[in-house]
């Protein structure tokens, strides 16, 4: 596959991503029209994309299912569940196999032929008397738009000659062929395109016209320019003036003036044009204004790593700063400091995305959840712009996925039990993602019937991971449910009850060194709390120094700390094992007791109290050092084993620090 | 096609008295010791992880790691940063604490001799074979034997 291919079948998965989202949109809403044209424009810009890069067979599904969307523009046909589910169906099959490695699977043309076939059916039926042939649906469309002349310039950002295969080079003569036209090339000495200069009388709109650049976005920059209603390429003069425009006599206002004369004497008048052409010049927003570039995943990632490196050097430099008694240097150190911050915080945001096209994701499956199970339950979603490292992004589809699955197995009744219950017919099932200080938060949420926790703790107790004894509070229980193996519904279907999934959920978050807690009322609803850090490879923490090794404990778990002798740790001949702690019985573990047994103990511990799943544990080190910040670097893989160890952090001196996973030290000391 | 007498670029190194060569493809630097951080309950011969100059690597002390007495590091103690082939083929980057670090010598392939059965050794030798300088033995260590990539990841063998 060559580069154009993958880039196309990165873009094809926006797309379709997009084409979902209005799909969803125009099924919520059937004679809207925004949706409509946004999923018509989509599935024209797949076609050209598909057609160019050499997979004619998605761009070949694409146009006969464009075709029954231009039959719903024409109003010959109604947006119904068929013909979404029929296209939601064919393009779900596209995304398979566009995420094919093997590009000969990717080619393979049977995959879609269920897709097509079912497409023309659906024409068929549709249209039993009607004789419509499918190549007429493009040109009927085109009828029906308002012929006007247009000004397109594309200046390449990067070096190409007309001889050059860049795709470019035939996007500009697709565009030159869209109707009458007059273009000129300007190169420079060496042969270099330096941009063409399109005058074209046509019928394509100006936002159709912009889909054509798609696959080459961030090569090249164009403006599309309107010059007026009708083909002025008819007028003498016209042609006089787009020579001299295109050798440089004249600018581009004079020819728009001289445009404006020769269209006044046309029948037709501007204000026949929808908004979209009323703009006098449409710049590609994404391109002239930077809002938005494409960078390799690749390119950030070293860009991130330079950074990481760069705070290292900057905790060195502050720890030689203190040693040295310059104002000059102190100065200098400090705003380094500055800056450094500042690129840090920058720096990260960088690799974040939108989780927006997850939500896009989620909105798909509780539509086909919902009807699958027969019931009615609304998806709303709350911040939807809210940004994620896109790596988590890609971490957290499953396992927020299988929440919601779980939410619309589970929680949300049938219709009937939510009316017997005096609830709305529909079910809904929220997602809310939003920033507090380091940490993004999402909360799924229904409105279903809740968790009830005596059918948890039953099943836990059948299944012996509980004694029926056992005094369990609220988050006890809840916590029953990310345990591998217990699933509470009482018939085990197909979406979800299997038992696997929810403890794989808390994993991965687990991973990402995120927490996840439930709140749930009967018959009220039940919401999951997703906690994660924003950053993956920047963290705070506390750097602590036990038996002269330096760790770091992750201040997102940290909630006190206070400093007691060492004498009250030690409880082997006591039968009560905590440790007061705050005036507080505290189940205790020492660093030093698990690690570094053999050393002198010092005189006091410091104890650093966490909660972990709910529960106050404390963890005692000899003394606290300070709040840092910690660039993670992996271990090496031959500490596998060491997993309760996540990383490792250059330190100001060069040392480096262990960076602790608090949660998995107690399971450590528990086996 | 002879290869016999085509020399090869040797490490040579000390562990205690004895000398030792390891073919310098496995060699990316030598480094003097600095400070190390020990990671918990790892074996003792993995003395924990160095940072060289921003990379985080493994050091282990090569005379635990062959059964000997651990070692004494002196000003003389230098690090092997070795290059060893990890799992799916990764690059597993390793260092190797010695006694001393010595100087990169040319061995012909027919000056090697076949390593003598180590009677006492529990293990198969640790060597691939050695080097008679007239008495002068410099051991051709084994290196995919001693640094086994099964060993230092600590992979859990069935304990009989």
């Amino acid at each position: 596959m060559d580069n154009n291919q993958k880039r196309f079948v990165e873009d094809a998965l926006d797309l379709l991503n997009e084409l979902d989202e209005g799909l969803m949109q125009l099924e919520a809403n059937p004679i809207a029209t925004a949706p409509l044209e946004q999923v018509f424009r989509t599935l024209h810009t797949l076609k050209g994309g598909a057609n160019m890069f050499g997979f004619e067979h998605i761009g070949e599904l694409a146009h006969q299912i464009e075709t029954l969307y231009d039959l719903v523009r024409q109003g010959t046909l109604q947006v119904s569940d068929g013909l979404i589910s029929l296209t939601l169906q064919a393009f779900d099959t596209v995304r398979d196999i566009l995420q094919e490695k093997d590009i000969t699977k990717m080619r393979g043309q049977e995959a879609l032929q269920y897709h097509l076939q079912a497409a023309l059916d659906f024409l068929q039926n549709t249209l039993p008397s009607s004789t419509y042939a499918l190549e007429e649906s493009s040109e009927g469309r085109l009828q029906k738009d308002i012929l006007a002349t247009i000004l397109v310039r594309v200046v390449p950002a990067i070096k190409i000659t007309e001889e050059g295969n860049h795709p470019l080079v035939f996007i500009v003569q697709d565009i030159a062929a869209l109707g009458a036209s007059k273009q000129h090339i300007s190169k420079n000495e060496s042969g270099e395109i330096d941009h063409w200069a399109i005058i074209i009388a046509t019928t394509v709109r100006p936002a159709e016209l912009e889909t054509y650049f798609i696959f080459v976005e961030g090569e090249c920059t164009f403006e599309l320019h309107h010059l007026g209603v009708g083909n002025l390429l008819e007028d003498e003069k016209l042609h006089q003036a787009a020579e001299d425009y295109f050798h440089q006599v004249i600018d581009l206002e004079q020819l728009k003036t001289e445009a404006g004369k020769f269209a006044e004497h046309l029948p037709f008048s501007d204000k026949l044009l929808d908004g979209e052409t009323e703009a006098e010049t449409v710049p590609n927003r994404k391109i002239v204004n930077d809002t938005i570039i494409k960078v390799s995943k690749r390119k950030i990632d070293d860009l991130l790593n330079w950074i990481s490196e760069l705070i290292i050097l900057q905790s060195r430099l502050s720890d030689i700063n203190s040693r040295i008694n310059s104002t000059d240097f102190n100065e200098v150190t400090e705003q380094l400091l500055l800056v450094t911050n500042h690129l840090r915080d920058t720096s990260l945001e960088i690799g974040l995305v939108p989780i927006e096209t997850l939500v896009t994701k989620f909105k798909r499956l509780v539509r086909d959840l919902s009807k699958s199970m027969g019931k009615k339950v609304n998806f709303l979603s709350e911040g939807a712009d809210t940004e994620m490292d896109k790596d988590v992004i890609e971490i957290m589809g499953e396992p927020i996925m299988h929440i919601i699955r779980n939410a619309i197995d589970h929680g949300i009744e049938t219709p009937e039990e939510r009316k017997a219950a005096g609830k709305s017919e529909h079910g809904t099932v929220k997602i809310k993602a939003f920033n507090s200080s380091a940490y993004i938060n999402i909360i799924i949420s229904d409105d279903g019937r809740g968790i009830h926790k005596e059918n948890i703790v039953r099943k836990a107790i059948a299944q012996g991971l509980v004694s029926s004894e056992a005094a369990l509070n609220d988050e006890d229980i809840y916590q029953l449910i990310f345990h591998a193996g217990l699933s509470t519904a009482s018939q085990v279907s197909e979406i979800s009850g299997r038992g696997v999934g929810m403890d794989v959920v808390k994993q991965k978050i687990h991973e990402l060194r995120g927490n996840i807690s439930i709140k749930s009322q009967p018959e009220i609803g039940t919401a999951f709390h997703i906690k994660l850090p924003l950053s993956r490879s920047i963290i705070e923490g506390l750097l602590v120094n036990v038996a002269e090794t330096r760790y770091v404990i992750p201040l997102n778990m940290v909630d006190r700390i206070d400093r007691i002798p060492y004498q009250a740790l030690e409880r082997q001949n006591y039968v009560n094992k905590t440790v007061v702690v705050n005036e507080e019985p505290l189940s205790v573990l020492s660093i030093r007791e698990e690690f570094h047994h053999d050393h002198q103990p010092p005189k006091t511990s410091d104890i650093i109290s966490v909660t972990l799943e709910g529960i106050k544990k404390g963890i005692a080190v000899d003394r606290i050092e300070g709040k840092i910040q910690a660039v993670l670097k992996p271990l090496s893989e031959v500490y596998q084993q060491q997993d309760f160890i996540v990383g490792s952090t250059i330190l100001g001196d060069g040392s480096l620090a262990l960076v602790l996973d608090p949660q998995r030290i107690f399971n450590l000391s528990k086996s | 096609m002879n290869n016999s007498h085509e020399s090869k670029p040797y490490l040579t190194f000390s562990l205690g008295d004895e000398k030792f060569a390891i073919s310098i493809n496995f060699v990316q630097e030598v480094v003097e010791i600095g400070q190390y951080t020990k990671v918990p309950r790892s074996p003792d011969y993995m003395l924990g992880i160095i940072n060289l100059r921003g990379k985080v690597l493994p050091l282990l002390d090569t005379k635990l790691k062959l059964g000997l007495p651990k070692t004494v590091i002196s000003k003389k103690s230098r690090i092997m940063v070795l290059d060893l082939q990890g799992y799916e083929d990764r690059n597993l980057q390793i260092g190797a604490l010695v006694d001393l670090a010595k100087e990169v010598i040319e061995i012909k392939e027919n000056e090697i001799q076949e390593a003598p059965d180590f009677q006492n050794s529990q293990a198969s030798a640790p060597v691939t074979g050695i080097l008679n300088n007239q008495g002068d033995i410099t051991l051709i260590m084994d290196v995919e034997k001693v640094f086994s990539v099964q060993d230092i990841m600590q992979i859990k063998q069935s304990v009989a």
